[in-house]
């Protein structure tokens, strides 16, 4: 506890705030953007009136009629589509259900690289400052230290959910009210639900990315490099899944079936809930939560292991 | 007792060869010198001792425990090459976030206490990144005696300095040792080494290649003044015993250490000298003559014009 303790006081730092509040700006852009583009499919499609005759060139009668009543259909259910999506992005940003926004987007690419920023330097800038050897002067149980900065990366990733959580929870009515979008008269029961589930879930792929930083930097051992390498591994696993056939067995599909994105376009939405799966061929079935959860714990287990193994045979010069 | 104890001691990258085959050892409660070139392998030996890198050959004990031993390291402050600290903290901050990877110290004002010995009180709650390089090496110190360790291994820790805080430095060093703490230390500044030091290490290449008191490195000798009409008598009678030259008009050098003997030649021939004083050449010659080209190379590029 006293090194984890110690490494939470070094995460207590400009580039922490930074990130945390680039994270939560981020969030809150995207949330304003979202709304307006839920209010536009609403206002796109509402007041659009049934084309005449003359406009499909169609002589007045039973055909023209026939015409005018499917174009009447589609705009009907356009409209409601669109009054649909608004209303689900008006529960996603209901104050509750914003943990889930905050969860999703943090469980994927814009939280990838987060933690990777801060994995370069809180660990990579161990090197780079040459402050390591301070630390294993104090204590040489590697072990330890390494474990240490596995938690405390973890923790600061799980601060960046509640950063934006908090965020949002804030804009979320506020950007609501103003493009005037719909009740989505979602009981407060299925938000927490909502809410906890993507949260829960968000943990363990946080520790993963949080193991991908610590792997990047005990092998890099610099800020830029353990920066790079983490951002690098991560887009290699989006690439990787967009693979024919080998998509299933990657680690981006795993963290996709853990969470639940819904695969390829399907996941775009007026307010995306994450910048992952649309990367990801949907050809075939997503794997479920069961495999997901094994796969991200696997990558996490992987990488954590590996990078002690690194560690505890390097020799500290700087 | 032993603190430090290398048997066999070795280092290499490859084919170069850091360390190779280092014997030492340090008693208790000394004050031991470690010196050498850049790149001779000291700052290798101390990373080896504190575990921050593997030996490829040998073992090595520091307080009579068997490494690499990570629990031990609780008794042992170090202090390696320029000591860095996370430039937004404060120095007091510093040292207390690096105290929470030891074990809890026994007195609570343990870190005031360090920062107080090295004179960083009144700077202790600026940030680290206002220092300058001097203050940094004084709180790499407090670092390194915080715990109140049994062994302090310190790696050039007068490096930006100014003269009154090497003095500081001299003084604590010394209050360490007297308190029964070893002090393993190397440096470049040979004047300080000779006045610190209880015993002294040369190192090159990665070897030890002297070893003992600064006293038993350093060679003496007698510089005789007297009136010039003695001076041909005066050579006479110490060169049948001692190799003599002469220096000036009015000196003579004689290659001895004794000081009485050299006065009672001169008194048992009638020779009456001004003066006899006794020199000692200084580590640093020592130093040069062990580690660099040959002497009379040294020699020759002393004199030689610029």
């Amino acid at each position: 506890m006293r090194h984890l303790r110690a490494e939470l006081a070094t995460l207590n730092r400009p580039l922490t705030w930074a990130v945390m509040t680039a994270a939560a700006l981020f969030c809150v852009l995207l949330a304003i953007g979202g709304a307006d583009n839920a209010r536009r499919a609403v206002d796109d499609t509402g007041g659009g009136r049934s084309p005449s005759c003359a406009v499909m060139r169609l002589p007045a009668g039973p055909a023209c009629a026939q015409a005018l009543a499917i174009q009447k259909r589609r705009i009907e259910e356009e409209h409601a589509a669109g009054t649909r999506a608004a209303a689900r992005t008006a529960a996603q940003l209901d104050p509750i259900a914003a943990g889930a926004e905050a969860a999703g987007l943090m469980a994927s690419l814009p939280g990838a690289l987060a933690v990777s920023l801060l994995a370069g330097g809180h660990i990579g800038g161990e090197w780079s400052g040459r402050t390591l050897k301070n630390v294993l002067t104090q204590n040489g149980r590697r072990l330890r230290v390494v474990a240490a900065k596995l938690v405390s990366l973890w923790i600061a990733g799980v601060g960046l959910v509640c950063a934006c959580w908090t965020c949002l929870a804030v804009a979320g009515p506020v950007i609501r009210a103003a493009d005037h979008l719909p009740d989505p008269h979602q009981p407060t029961h299925h938000a927490v639900t909502w809410a906890g589930t993507q949260f829960g879930r968000s943990l363990v792929v946080l520790a993963a990315f949080a193991a991908i930083g610590l792997l990047a930097g005990v092998v890099t051992r610099g800020t830029i490099g353990t920066m790079a390498a983490s951002a690098a591994i991560v887009l290699a696993m989006l690439i990787a899944a967009t693979l024919p056939a080998l998509g299933r067995w990657t680690p981006a599909t795993w963290v996709q079936g853990w969470m639940g994105f819904a695969g390829g376009q399907e996941s775009i939405g007026s307010l995306p809930d994450n910048f992952w799966s649309r990367f990801i061929d949907t050809g075939g079935t997503a794997p479920g939560h069961a495999m997901g959860l094994a796969g991200v714990t696997g990558l996490l287990v992987t990488c954590a292991v590996a990078a002690f193994v690194v560690f505890r045979r390097l020799d500290v010069t700087g | 007792m032993e603190t430090v104890r290398c048997e066999g001691l070795g280092k290499t990258y490859g084919r170069a060869v850091a360390v190779g085959d280092l014997n030492l050892s340090v008693e208790a409660g000394q004050v031991y010198g470690f010196l050498g070139p850049n790149g001779s392998g000291k700052t290798t030996t101390m990373r080896m001792l504190l575990g921050l890198i593997r030996p490829t050959s040998g073992r090595a004990w520091l307080n009579g425990r068997a490494l690499p031993d990570p629990a031990g390291l609780a008794h042992v402050g170090a202090m390696i090459e320029e000591p860095a600290f996370h430039p937004w903290m404060t120095g007091r901050r510093s040292l207390e976030v690096l105290a929470l990877y030891g074990p809890p110290f026994r007195r609570a004002d343990a870190v005031a206490e360090a920062l107080g010995k090295v004179g960083l009180t009144s700077a202790a709650d600026r940030k680290v990144k206002t220092y300058s390089q001097g203050m940094r090496q004084r709180l790499g110190l407090a670092l390194a005696l915080m715990r109140a360790p049994s062994v302090v291994l310190l790696d050039e820790p007068m490096n930006g300095m100014d003269p009154a805080a090497i003095r500081e430095f001299r003084a604590t060093v010394r209050c360490v040792a007297d308190s029964g703490t070893t002090v393993f230390l190397s440096s470049h500044q040979l004047t300080e080494v000779e006045q610190i030091c209880d015993r002294v290490a040369v190192m090159t290449s990665g070897r030890v290649i002297a070893e003992g008191r600064p006293d038993d490195l350093t060679t003496a000798v007698v510089r005789v003044v007297l009136a010039p009409a003695d001076r041909a008598a005066a050579r006479t009678l110490l060169s049948s015993s001692f190799p003599v030259r002469a220096e000036d008009s009015d000196a003579l050098v004689v290659g001895s250490g004794d000081g009485h003997a050299v006065n009672e030649l001169l008194g048992r021939g009638g020779v009456w000298a001004h003066q006899i004083r006794v020199e000692r050449s200084g580590l640093e010659r020592a130093f040069l003559a062990l580690t660099g080209p040959t002497g009379e190379e040294v020699e020759d590029d002393a004199a030689s014009p610029r």
